[in-house]
């Protein structure tokens, strides 16, 4: 329990915070970060060194989609880091001033990123939030360590285009 | 600016900006924005929106009851491997009991069996001799006292014509060598031969089971045990004995 406490301790926040923008929901996430000190707590043994937080965090992502699986009742999202040139979204020059003004906004921020797919969602809270390394978000996510640039420039773009539309319809 | 790479370096630009490049890559990209205003341009707004969302999005900070229940709940104890390895068979021991009990539930034939075999013969004896009733009676003032001087218990009689089930009589039958009540009821062109005798320990609810072919009902009350048997259909006789029961 000692060699547990000191581990994870210090990563309760960014569990609960992963937990909380992946399932979108307080208990859930209470629920999910429960389960995972337990998963944690089990396996801690297996633990030998590297980073514990991403440990911690991948056990958390996990019991996190778990949940999401289970609460969208299986149907699941395929996630493509491919990047085509002629993406809107990409195309970067246009309206700075209306991107500016709107990434101000807590607010509508806020929402922009909750309504990105969990697969960009993530990368942005273990990036900007946890500020998480590539090598670890790769460890996270369980993606090739090559993937998180591409992976993190396409929920980067996604980002902005949320924002862009939330704008439009606003 | 497609022919310059720059949708290419959308990618880098991103490593770039988390400065996880390569010192390589990391200096030909400083080189390439240096000369690339679009590139230049692209890089401020992926940093604005980093900083955006660094300021903006909300943290969630883990909650004081989540802290306090995951780190002082009964793995406070400390854990020796043994205990690990306790802990992981715990589970399972409680699975191989529970299959255990299921096994032994279904394998063993309950300990009043014996009594269910002996109602059956009775009540097929009953039927075959034309041995129905000691005393053919639809008035249960005269089946119970008839009881009296023949049984060491008085049995609750009762008549339960309006529900559908007339009570046709009573007679003195064994069950296991022990002397019981057994009363005739009928239903249709059916008989149900309830036998109630003595017994010991608690109440037990209704059981319902088949056998040889007909439904019993089998409870225990008051230290009365109770088995309703028939060719009626099983859902007909829980009726019958849910009335038996609620009656006395």
């Amino acid at each position: 329990m000692k060699r547990f406490e000191e581990l994870f301790a210090p990563h309760m926040d960014a569990a609960y915070n992963l937990a909380r923008w992946l399932t979108g929901d307080e208990s859930a996430a209470q629920d999910v970060v429960q389960a995972s000190a337990f998963r944690a707590f089990r396996f801690v043994h297996q633990f030998v060194d590297g980073n514990p937080k991403a440990w911690f965090l991948t056990i958390v992502r996990h019991e996190s989609y778990g949940w999401l699986k289970a609460s969208s009742g299986g149907r699941w999202v395929a996630v493509s880091d491919e990047i085509s040139e002629d993406d809107p979204e990409l195309s970067h020059a246009q309206t700075p001033e209306l991107l500016a003004m709107q990434a101000e906004n807590a607010m509508l921020l806020q929402q922009a990123l909750q309504a990105l797919a969990p697969a960009f969602r993530e990368v942005i809270v273990l990036k900007e939030l946890e500020d998480l390394s590539y090598k670890d978000i790769a460890r996270v996510v369980d993606i090739p360590m090559g993937t998180v640039m591409s992976r993190l420039a396409r929920a980067r773009s996604m980002l902005k285009l949320e924002l862009l539309k939330l704008h439009a319809h606003g | 600016m497609a022919d310059r790479g720059c949708s290419a370096r959308r990618v880098a630009l991103q490593g770039y900006l988390d400065n996880e490049l390569e010192p390589a890559a990391r200096a030909e990209m400083a080189e390439h924005l240096c000369e690339c205003a679009d590139c230049r341009h692209a890089l401020d707004q992926a940093r604005l929106l980093s900083a955006s969302v660094k300021q903006h999005a909300a943290y969630y900070p883990a909650p004081d009851l989540l802290l306090r229940s995951v780190f002082a709940s009964p793995p406070a104890t400390r854990r020796t491997p043994l205990a690990r390895v306790r802990d992981w068979l715990a589970p399972l021991f409680s699975a191989a009991a529970l299959a255990l009990a299921l096994v032994l539930y279904i394998a063993t034939p309950p300990a009043d069996r014996p009594w269910m075999e002996d109602a059956v013969a009775s009540h097929v004896r009953s039927l075959m001799a034309g041995h129905l009733n000691d005393v053919a009676s639809s008035d249960r003032h005269t089946v119970k006292p008839w009881f009296t001087g023949k049984l060491d218990f008085a049995p609750p009689v009762h008549d339960f014509a309006a529900q559908g089930y007339p009570l046709l009589g009573g007679r003195l039958d064994y069950l296991q060598n022990q002397p019981a009540a057994a009363l005739a009821y009928g239903h249709a062109k059916h008989v149900i031969n309830l036998f109630i005798l003595p017994a010991n320990g608690p109440d037990k609810p209704r059981e319902t089971l088949a056998l040889r072919g007909y439904n019993l009902v089998a409870w225990q009350l008051g230290h009365m045990r109770f088995i309703a048997v028939s060719d009626v259909e099983a859902g007909e006789l829980e009726t019958f004995s849910q009335l038996v029961e609620t009656g006395l």
